[in-house]
């Protein structure tokens, strides 16, 4: 008796989902994947565009830059994602292969800047940093003082990276390497850091023959060698010392407060969104003179900070109903303006004449040339 | 006599008694350690077994034995543990199938057909030989679900008055109608020991069989539940073949006519009861039954 | 030997045999009170943080319901949020500056021009009128009135400006602000804003993967369970399908993710998000664990039954779905309800399955896109909203009371089947 019903129950479930799976040939709602850093900003576009049309909420996948990306250019059709949020700019391998999968027209879209920030707990007095004590501190090899070689990175305490600097272990808690805030963070504030050594800054610049006698006086192996000086010098730039002094703590930005809540010592590195949401808690390190604030990040004084982009395709416009309207909400003021609500989610907006531009190229579909 | 043996049954035919009792003795001097003493051979069998041999993997348990069972009567199996006895008994049913690596060889008849052919359907065949296990198994059913299964899915009853008539039927003839009629809806686990092993002579009967083999069915109960059932089994005798396996020595000598004695998987007498018991003709089997061991 | 008796020997060791039981026990025991400290220090700290989610803060607004702003032939598509926004200014009229009048705003809930529209929609007969409404307030005044912010920190370290304390303060003054059970919680789908965000959606999309595992894997699984205890030859084939079934229990379960990534998705191309594809991936991840636990039961009934079922003809079959199947039931509904829950927290193999994803709208089938339950959970702790932090802690009780739902359900089957003696 139960054996039966259970069977004729399965039988119609499957067959129902055979049915469902052939039917479900149309989507009537916007798919978007992409980074975990535009996810809070675009999730709240999509449920504000959802609530106030007739339209479908989107639905908004945090899948990290990279893996929108790919997901994104892996074809044409429902069931691939209309748009990807990304936090950095699209690659030309990625671009390329967008194209290879039939997706010819991708408009860009930048929708405003994420600060990457270095804070502390209240408890403990305020950090004013230089983009090269952050290298110092956290690189696994820098600039030997004497000889310029690249040696294991030797410090332990912030007074011996700089003097002004209290003496207090390094300690600093930040995202694992899949992380795109820990991308941003290499680019932005280690690169800049090794950049004020000046053989590393000549090695950045360096093409072909150049390379290698730069190479020889910092010190590197033959094996690390690469025609581009530059990637040379981002592999030093961005290996992250693995002695105990940078700690992993994961992807969840709010545990990285509440760690360093336990222990005021420390430092950690997260979104500008995160230490916004937390102010009674944690404070920013001067960064270069700035304060992570609204308004540093915005005129772009804060020099750790990135853009934020999304990717849309143009052919399923058309196609997917809603497409248009999400891209109306997230290009209006009341989303993206000073006032906007973003802004109050943590987003940094554009400058009014980067976002009128952008927001012409939307409305147009003008599509990206990476030439 | 002569009208029986030149009746139509091929073997007996085919081999004269004559014939028979000269191979035996031919045993009883190739073999002597071997061959079964006694009378193992009557006119007219029920059941038939030939050069039986049972073997666990690579372990064997019956050696040899060939044994015939006639109609109403109660053979008895005696034999100290481990000897075989229940080995053989599920031989009669083919309820060895379900142990895995269990194997037999030989000849085993019920009526004219080999219970070990391939074609032979052991449902049916069990429905033929029913069993009684040593330990009270009735299923955790009411008792009236108990005795009603059987019938049930061998379809004997067109409808649901002949089913109760079935079940009441085969109640009475296991002699517990009286001391359940009032609560046939009740959980046969729920009886005492020996009203559960009645409930499960009660349904083996349900099912009409013709043969019953009982393994042990006294061994779990209480010296009065025992006496029940030997009254019970002196009953049954008059309409069905029944082989019992016991460990008691006075019960065989009450409820059977003959009497089989295993040893370590031989087969090595069987005589009718009362010879076995007063002048058995096997040396191991005085010593067994004079209780110097086993 | 020595002329000690035998019982002296015996009252001489008693005391160290007692010793010893004492010893294992105490052992036993405070194993028990060790981890039942930690479940007590988990499940409280848990509800601390998470209680206060139940109830959220309402402001009372009185509303013109403008028809100027209101065009009565369109209400859907009218500007309600410029209606708030006004009856907020009329509210506090003496609020001028436009810094000042921004932050007047934010007291309310951007969900508050939604319970505006809902409202005319309901009855446009509002229109023209003026009323007293109840609004959702913002998610941070929710937390001031809870205690989470603390008033006497500077200004600039807090989320909450001083005048809008003043302004709520006056609003408190004037009765104006209240606390009420959250509904919005368990009927709304997740959202941006912490005061609207409900567990709705990811409760259903839980559902609908459950009901999908739970129609495959409980017949599949007893099912291939009652052919290889019962049926199938006892070879080296079926020994082979024994150790791999015992190694795909084990098999970590975001490889099934990667699994229905590669072939529900890519191959089949069913949609991404959707529970279907959950419910499949869980089925996959939850089959093994159902074969092991419905053999064990099969095994645990014991062969008396099988033999009295054979012993009156029944075949094999009848023998096995009649008499030993029922009483292997208990266990195997234990077994599946523990696959079950297993399977209700699982949240690494929908990662790559797309059921990681900001969904709204609540799913209404079993191909709409949908989150679950532990999904919901993770996405709320990453959010950078304070208010998060207890709504994280809430949808982890409500979790908690489906596993213990779950398991109460098991006990429930169990006795039931078992009552049948
Ligand atoms: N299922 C089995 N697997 C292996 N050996 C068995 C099995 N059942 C019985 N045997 C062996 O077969 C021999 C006969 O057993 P059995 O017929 O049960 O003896 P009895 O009923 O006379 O006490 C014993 O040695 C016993 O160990
Ligand atoms: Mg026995």
């Amino acid at each position: 008796m139960l054996k039966k019903t259970v069977s004729i129950i399965t039988a119609a479930v499957i067959t129902g989902a055979a049915i469902t799976a052939t039917v479900a040939g149309a989507r009537d709602y916007v798919s978007i994947v992409g980074s975990s850093t535009v996810y809070p900003f675009a999730t709240t576009v999509a449920e504000q565009f959802g609530k106030s049309t007739k339209f479908s909420t989107p639905k908004v996948e945090s899948t990290g830059s990279g893996g929108g990306l790919k997901l994104f250019c892996s074809g044409i059709g429902v069931s691939h994602p209309d748009i990807t949020n990304a936090s950095r700019r699209i690659k030309k391998s990625e671009y390329d292969k967008c194209q290879a999968n039939g997706i010819k027209d991708i408009i860009e879209v930048k929708v405003g800047y994420d600060g990457i920030v270095l804070a502390n707990s209240r408890k403990s007095a305020p950090m004013k940093l230089t983009r090269k004590d952050i290298f110092l501190a956290l690189a696994r090899q820098v600039p030997d003082a004497e000889s310029g070689k690249l040696v294991d990175n030797p410090y332990k305490t912030w007074k011996e990276v700089n003097p002004s600097l209290p003496d207090i272990k390094i300690e600093v808690l930040g995202p694992p390497p899949t992380s795109g805030t820990r991308d941003a963070f290499a680019e932005l504030a280690m690169e800049g850091g090794a950049k004020t050594f000046a053989d590393m800054s000549a090695l950045c610049k360096a093409k072909g023959d150049e390379v290698k006698p730069l190479m020889t006086k910092l010190g590197i192996p033959e094996s690390g060698f690469n025609k581009k000086g530059k990637k040379v010098f981002q592999h030093i730039a961005h290996s992250i010392r693995e002695d105990g002094a940078y700690i992993e703590a994961g992807e969840n930005d709010n545990l990285i407060v509440q760690k360093l809540e336990a222990n005021p010592k420390s430092l950690g590195i997260f979104g500008f969104s995160f230490l916004d949401q937390n102010e009674d808690k944690v404070q920013g390190s001067e960064i270069d003179g700035h304060m992570p604030t609204f308004e540093g990040i915005s005129d772009g004084s804060y020099p750790v900070s990135r853009p934020l982009f999304f990717y849309v395709k143009k052919d399923h416009v058309s196609v997917i109903p809603g497409i248009k309207g999400y891209l109306a909400e997230f290009t209006s003021d009341k989303a993206w303006g000073e006032e906007g609500y973003l802004a109050d989610k943590g987003m940094i907006p554009m400058p009014i004449e980067e976002r009128a531009k952008f927001a012409a190229d939307v409305k147009k579909l003008t599509p990206l040339v990476l030439q | 006599m002569l009208q029986i043996l030149s009746s139509n049954t091929p073997r007996s035919t085919a081999k004269s008694r004559e014939e028979r009792i000269q191979s035996k003795a031919r045993m009883l001097v190739d073999r002597e350690d071997r061959c079964t003493a006694g009378d193992p051979f009557v006119e007219n069998p029920r059941m038939s077994c030939r050069n039986v041999n049972v073997y666990y993997g690579d372990k064997q348990a019956i050696r040899d034995v060939s044994i015939d069972i006639s109609e109403n009567e109660v053979l008895a199996m005696i034999g100290p543990s481990g000897c075989g006895k229940s080995t053989f008994l599920r031989c009669l049913n083919r309820m060895n199938d379900t142990i895995n690596i269990c194997r037999v060889t030989g000849e085993l008849k019920l009526d004219d057909s080999d219970i070990y052919d391939k074609k032979m359907d052991v449902v049916p065949l069990r429905a033929r030989v029913g069993m009684v296990f040593q330990k009270p198994n009735p299923f955790p059913k009411s008792i009236y679900d108990n005795i009603a299964y059987g019938p049930t899915i061998h379809g004997l009853a067109a409808t649901k008055t002949e089913l109760t008539e079935i079940v009441e039927i085969s109640l009475i003839k296991a002699g517990l109608w009286d001391e359940v009629k009032d609560r046939l809806d009740q959980p046969g686990t729920g009886l005492s020991g020996g009203q559960q092993q009645r409930l499960c002579i009660a349904r083996a009967i349900a099912v009409g069989p013709e043969v019953i083999l009982m393994d042990e069915p006294c061994s779990a109960l209480d010296p009065i539940a025992t006496a029940t059932i030997e009254e019970l089994i002196s009953e049954l005798k008059q309409h069905y073949t029944i082989v019992i396996v016991t460990h008691n020595m006075q019960q065989a000598a009450r409820v059977s006519q003959r009497t089989a004695y295993f040893h370590l998987g031989d087969l090595l007498e069987v005589s009718q009861t009362d010879v076995l018991f007063t002048r058995p003709s096997h040396q191991l089997t005085e010593d067994y039954i004079t209780g110097r061991f086993g | 030997m020595n002329n000690q008796k035998p019982m002296d020997i015996v009252q001489a060791g008693l005391a160290k045999r007692y010793k010893k039981e004492k010893r294992f026990k105490l052992i036993g025991l405070s194993a028990i009170i060790f981890s039942l400290m930690f479940l007590v220090f988990l499940f409280s700290s848990i509800f601390l943080n998470g209680y206060k989610a139940f109830y959220q803060a309402e402001l009372r607004i009185d509303v013109f319901f403008d028809p100027a702003l209101l065009d009565i032939k369109d209400p859907a598509s009218a500007n309600f949020d410029a209606l708030v926004k006004k009856s907020l200014r009329t509210t506090f009229p003496d609020v001028k500056k436009r810094k000042e009048k921004k932050k007047l705003y934010g007291l309310v809930s951007t969900d508050g021009s939604f319970q505006l529209r809902d409202m005319v929609l309901a009855d446009p007969a509002l229109v023209g009128q003026n009323r007293s409404v109840w609004l959702l307030a913002d998610d941070d005044v929710d937390m001031l009135m809870k205690g989470y912010i603390d008033r006497n920190l500077p200004q600039s370290d807090r989320r909450i400006s001083d005048v809008q304390i003043g302004w709520i303060d006056k609003l408190i003054d004037a009765g104006r602000v209240k606390f009420r059970f959250n509904i919005g919680f368990f009927t709304n789908g997740d959202s941006r804003e912490p005061e609207s965000a409900g567990i709705l959606g990811a409760a259903m999309g839980s559902f609908y993967m459950l009901a999908i595992t739970l129609v495959l894997s409980f017949p599949i699984g007893i099912g291939a369970a009652i052919y290889l205890e019962e049926f199938a030859a006892k070879n080296r084939i079926t020994d082979i399908i024994e150790v791999n079934i015992n190694n795909l229990a084990a098999v970590p379960s975001i490889v099934f993710g990667l699994l229905g990534l590669a072939v529900f998705l890519n191959f089949f191309h069913l949609p991404r998000s959707a529970p279907l594809v959950g419910g499949l991936v869980l089925f996959l991840m939850t089959l093994p664990t159902i074969i092991i636990t419905g053999r064990v039961a099969l095994q645990s009934v014991p062969p008396s039954i099988r033999e009295a079922a054979l012993g009156v003809g029944a075949s094999k079959m009848q023998a096995v779905l009649h008499h030993v199947l029922p009483l292997a039931m208990p266990g195997m509904l234990t077994g599946a309800i523990i696959g079950m829950a297993r399977a209700l927290g699982e949240s690494a193999p929908l990662l790559m399955i797309g059921m990681v994803a900001f969904i709204v709208d609540i799913p209404a089938g079993i191909t709409d896109p949908a989150t679950a339950l532990p999904v919901q959970i993770y996405l709320w702790a990453d959010s950078p909203e304070r208010a998060f932090v207890e709504r994280t802690s809430a949808a982890i009780m409500v979790l908690l009371t489906f596993l213990v739902l779950m398991n109460g359900t098991a006990v429930y089957l169990r006795s039931k089947f078992e009552r049948r003696w």
